[in-house]
């Protein structure tokens, strides 16, 4: 609901009225610099062809009709001679030029363009001149001798203005919608109750218009342009080529594969952690959940290690000669590992909140205990089954890192798309390649919203039951303890790989213990740390607040186009990490944001992909707080920034340091993305481990992992520590 | 503190929420006219969802209305946000801040108002004192209990020198005891601080008890507005009579209305004291008579006859419930004795006070 007064009104208008001045001269300034670069490309043009024109009769009609079909846009008028001082020939395959020329050279705008080209110079007809049904513009060309020092002969061309006009309209649009755009965002901020709110809406849909929509469509557009104009042929040669069909085929065999394997696996640890007695569950989960904080690169690397063609196991132990890790099965193994936490924790969550009475119950009425696990908590348990499935499928599809280092001649999408566009220059195809990954995981999405929402019966009874149902019997049990105990082993075991690594001399030969990778690691890795490190941490507090202002707006504010800004803000979860780079070099590396190869991009590009989970972070913990506590301050006379500083930021205090830490720590690890979009100047430490890997020094490359790992630890540990000491409010929040 | 009395006027006012799924409107308030005076408290009552918590919202500029007007002082209010208002607003969660203590709670608004610290220590600490919380103000409100939560948050709003105080169910949460000294209470503050008040209840006791004057609502509409005692005994519906109080209604015709009131009740003409404005001669309508207004006596000498169903014995008084074709009435005996009171099972008539029975129109939508 507006508020109108004067003092507003006025502040209204005078604004407009400043930014129409500014609107108008900027895009004025926009068309001047194209039409000069446009008549610029014109004149050369014409005077290239005015110098190849041949001086003796005869040959000029021949000439003329070449130079019409090497330049149909041109219509042209070669006079032999300079008239009013010779003899002239004039030549044309234009009858109307002819006719203008004829009727209208004596005209003093004719004479001056004469005698310009008599001085070699070129000259534009000041006014348009009507040729059929057309308004066009009319260039005169010295036809210079063989010496090049007097003009013999003039070239008039001809081009239709609407090479011009076609531009200055859409200038005049542009100019018009940045206008109404602006008119209508500071209208909305002045005139309504709460232009703080205001505010933040606009900037946020500034951002992610921005960052956002804007390079998505523009990757969208790219796959439908060949050559200028609109086209499938992208997409005809993505779903034709075997190749790609290929990548295609190979992305999903992955993810079917890594997804089955990570839900057995983390069923087996659900089941172990949440439905039995065993010990040692705190030290399962622990050890469960750590491969999600890991960087990338860190078990790819340790599985080359181990099973690589200099592996220790593989060459050193087994001496196995034409073993390869590289492809599905080493794939598999690796993303298993590092995803079946996904679906540890969501299957945990599951299982915990199944009542293990029903359980009871069914043993109550003599079912075995076979009976009530296929009948009872199987059934119960398989939606939780399938979103786990999809959730670690998308991800394996979205993966880029371990396929990077690890795929060999096994084709999947991502690091095909990353092939097409830094290989090949191929940035349509790479678009249409990572879009074509965006598909499995909208269906997945979707499949997710439409099945297993429904499906959802788990009874959640609020008080946990404290005595569980022993479902499994000795010979299971046995099982699911040596299962668990050699997998957390074998996890173990990687990590003790990448630090045992970065000791040795040169694994897989020469096995000499030695510290000289530190040292030179971290040398020639300091750059990029550093940049790494000071880019991440300029997008941390900026992608905190970011979250947390989109938070209190989707919680706490109604306003038109909610929907729409809270579906932009989500957009970047699903969107995989290739897409997300390969748009953005699409989008800003040219006018008017011309950001690749800043360390702006970087930043910005984390502050992105962080905001979802940041996002659902914040909304998450406000739905939590009771709004009449923020009604209540702002009833005391504080305005909408002071209750965000002094109430909210408080109260969402630990959803804002996680938001900030896991942004910290996921650009600290980031692959996928910003491999597009690293410079010289600010290089990625991910990327550099990459390297080291490429070129066969794993020891340097362990040291850059296992620092990354201890920076993640530190970090995850040191927001543990902040976010106990606030561990009070969660308490009181509630309370009413 | 200075005395600031400043009226509050409600115009034409409607608030039409859309419920988001089902795309229908909510008509929570519907043309509410309200005129208050300064210094004075106004009580909304009425039964759960009928737009009272709506209606304060709106003026503590929490909810802005879909059509009308609100003035605060004589000043246009209706769009303004709520911490440019003179209003201070008592939530029915109370709304403390919970990562601060009492005093910080208290001082909130001062700090806000860029209060010196010595100022805002002496006027935090006489809040505190005048809620009874002076040795608690360390305390985080999460260690508090009910009754003294709803005093910080009372306090909270007092410090800031409120021209308005809003109240919203303040006293739901409290036990029996507690709810009436704290009304006491903040009926005392009230009074002596000058400022106007509306408080919001759906306990008719409380109500009555507490206001210079009552509003009754239903479904979104005021239905009167008037002192406790005109409420109570002059109600110009069925509905407002049978919220603020028990009473009976008897099926009658109007018979005159100029001069004496009288109406006919099964064949007999029956005098009233008095009735409502929109009652026309020889309409149906509805004798209402509340339970201390009627007197039982031997069968056949009364309006009407019945049977003693139970007797309710309350000390100073006993509860009969009568049958009799009009339905079970409730007859008060006052000062009972072993005489006054009839048996269970006894044959009994019902006879009016009739200075005290009021015609009410029948039609009740
Ligand atoms: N934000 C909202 N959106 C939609 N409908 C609403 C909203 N707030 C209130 N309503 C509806 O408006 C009507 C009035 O609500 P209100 O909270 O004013 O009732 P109330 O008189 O305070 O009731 P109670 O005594 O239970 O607190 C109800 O029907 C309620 O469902
Ligand atoms: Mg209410």
């Amino acid at each position: 609901m507006p508020v109108f007064t004067k003092k507003k009104l006025f502040a209204f208008i005078a604004a407009c009225a400043v930014f129409l001045i500014i609107d108008l001269w900027m895009f004025s300034a926009l068309r001047t610099s194209y039409e000069k670069s446009v008549l610029g490309d014109k004149k050369e043009l014409v005077v290239a062809l005015a110098r190849s024109a041949p001086v003796e009769a005869g040959t000029v009609e021949a000439w003329l009709a070449e130079a019409k079909k090497a330049h149909p846009g041109l219509r042209l008028l070669h006079v032999q001679g300079i008239p009013g001082a010779e003899e002239t020939k004039e030549s044309s395959l234009d009858p109307e030029l002819k006719a203008v020329w004829d009727q209208r050279q004596g005209e003093p705008a004719f004479k001056s363009g004469v005698e310009a080209a008599s001085y070699l110079e070129v000259f534009l007809l000041p006014d348009t001149v009507r040729l059929g049904t057309s308004r066009s513009l009319v260039m005169f060309a010295p036809v210079p001798n063989k010496e090049g020092d007097t003009a013999v002969g003039i070239l008039l061309a001809a081009v239709d203005e609407s090479i011009l006009s076609s531009f200055v309209n859409l200038t005049y649009a542009l100019s018009a919608i940045a206008f109404l755009l602006f008119a209508l965002g500071f209208g909305i901020a002045t005139f309504s109750r709460d232009p703080i709110t205001g505010y933040a809406i606009l900037v946020l849909f500034a951002i992610v218009l921005t960052f956002v929509a804007y390079p998505l469509f523009e990757a969208l557009r790219l796959t439908f342009v060949h050559e200028g104009r609109f086209s499938f042929a992208v997409w005809r040669d993505i779903l034709t080529n075997k190749q790609y069909l290929g990548a295609l085929v190979g992305s999903v065999k992955l993810g079917a594969l890594t997804a089955t394997l990570s839900t057995i696996m983390g069923f087996l640890f659900a089941f172990f952690v949440a439905r039995t007695s065993l010990k040692g569950k705190k030290l399962v989960t622990a050890l469960a959940t750590l491969p999600v904080i890991s960087p990338p690169f860190s078990l790819t690397l340790s599985i080359i290690l181990l099973f690589g063609n200099n592996g220790l196991i593989t060459k050193r132990l087994l001496g196995l000669e034409h073993f390869s890790i590289y492809g599905l099965g080493g794939l598999g193994l690796v993303q298993t590992i590092s995803m079946f936490p996904i679906a540890f924790l969501t299957l945990a969550g599951v299982l915990e909140a199944i009542d293990s009475t029903l359980e009871d119950a069914s043993l109550d009425l003599n079912a075995s205990r076979w009976q009530t696990f296929t009948r009872v908590t199987l059934p119960l348990a398989a939606p939780g089954l399938l979103s786990s499935w999809l959730l670690v499928f998308t991800n394996s599809l979205a993966d880029f890192a371990n396929p990077l280092l690890l795929s060999g001649s096994f084709r999947v999408l991502s690091v095909e798309s990353y092939i097409e566009v830094t290989g090949m220059n191929r940035l349509g195809n790479g678009a249409a390649l990572s879009i074509l990954l965006l598909l499995p995981t909208l269906t997945a999405f979707f499949v997710q919203r439409a099945w297993v929402a429904k499906k959802s019966f788990v009874v959640v009874t609020g008080k946990p039951s404290m005595r569980l149902s022993d479902l499994a019997n000795r010979p299971t049990r046995l099982f699911l303890l040596a299962f668990v105990v050699l997998s957390s082993a074998f996890i173990v075991a990687l990590y003790g790989t990448i630090v045992a690594g970065c000791f040795v001399k040169n694994w897989g030969i020469d096995y000499t213990f030695t510290t000289a990778n530190i040292v030179e690691a971290l040398q020639r890795g300091k750059a990029a740390l550093v940049s790494t490190m000071t880019l991440a941490g300029i997008a941390t507090p900026i992608a905190g607040f970011v979250a947390m202002i989109g938070a209190v707006l989707v919680v706490r504010k109604r306003f038109p186009g909610k929907r729409i800004l809270e579906a932009l803000m989500m957009t970047p979860f699903a969107v995989p990490g290739t897409l997300v780079g390969i748009s953005y070099i699409l989008a800003f590396n040219k006018p008017p944001l011309l950001l690749v190869g800043t360390g702006a991009i970087l930043v910005i590009c984390y502050v992105i992909r962080e905001l979802p989970v940041g996002l659902e972070g914040g909304v998450a913990t406000l739905r939590q707080i009771d709004p009449s506590i923020e009604e209540a301050a702002s009833d005391l006379g504080a305005d909408q920034a002071t209750v965000f500083r002094t109430i909210i930021l408080p109260l969402i205090r630990p959803a804002f340091i996680s938001s900030m830490s896991y942004t910290f720590v996921r650009s600290m690890t980031a692959v996928s993305a910003i491999i597009f979009l690293i410079s010289a100047r600010w290089y990625h430490i991910t990327i550099q481990i990459y390297n080291f890997s490429e070129n066969i020094r794993f020891g340097l490359a362990s040291v850059l992992a296992t620092a990354l790992i201890i920076i993640v630890l530190a970090v995850f540990g040191l927001m543990r520590v902040v976010v106990r000491k606030s561990e009070h409010l969660e308490k009181t929040v509630t309370i009413q | 503190m200075e005395k600031q009395s400043v009226p509050v006027h409600l115009d034409q006012v409607t608030k039409i929420f859309r419920d988001p799924k089902t795309k229908s409107d909510v008509h929570a308030v519907r043309d509410a006219r309200l005129e208050i005076s300064g210094g004075e408290l106004v009580t909304l009552l009425g039964p759960s969802g009928c737009g009272k918590t709506t209606m304060l919202r709106m003026i503590g500029g929490f909810e802005l209305p879909t059509r009308g007007t609100i003035h605060i002082g004589g000043e246009d209010v209706t769009y303004l946000p709520p911490n440019t208002r003179a209003t201070a607003t008592v939530f029915q969660s109370y709304g403390l801040f919970p990562h601060l203590d009492v005093f910080e709670n208290v001082a909130y608004g001062l700090k806000v108002r860029k209060v010196s610290k010595e100022e805002i220590g002496f006027r935090v600490m006489e809040a505190l004192g005048l809620v009874g919380l002076s040795d608690l103000a360390r305390r985080s409100p999460g260690r508090l209990s009910g009754g003294q939560q709803q005093r910080v948050a009372l306090a909270r709003s007092l410090v800031v020198r409120p021209q308005v105080l809003l109240l919203d169910e303040p006293l739901s949460n409290l036990d029996a005891l507690l709810r009436e000294q704290m009304r006491v209470e903040i009926r005392r503050i009230q009074k002596s601080l000058g400022i106007t008040a509306i408080y919001v209840t759906h306990d008719r006791v409380e109500a009555m008890s507490l206001s210079d004057r009552v509003v009754v609502m239903k479904a979104g509409v005021i239905r009167q507005v008037g002192t406790p005692s005109a409420i109570y005994e002059r109600p110009d519906s069925k509905f407002v009579a049978g919220f603020v109080g028990k009473v009976a209604f008897f099926p009658v015709e109007v018979q005159s209305t100029d001069g004496a009131i009288t109406c006919v009740l099964a064949g007999a003409t029956v005098r009233a004291g008095s009735m409502a404005p929109d009652v026309t001669v020889g309409s149906k309508a509805l004798l209402m008579a509340r339970p201390e207004s009627l007197r039982l006596g031997n069968p056949g000498e009364g309006a009407c006859d019945g049977t003693v169903a139970t007797n309710v014995y309350l000390g100073s008084s006993v509860e009969s419930f009568v049958t009799t074709e009009y339905g079970e009435i409730l007859v008060q005996i006052d000062d009972p004795s072993e005489s006054r009171v009839k048996p269970e099972g006894a044959k009994v008539s019902i006879a009016f006070d009739e200075a005290r029975v009021r015609i009410l129109p029948e039609a009740e939508e």
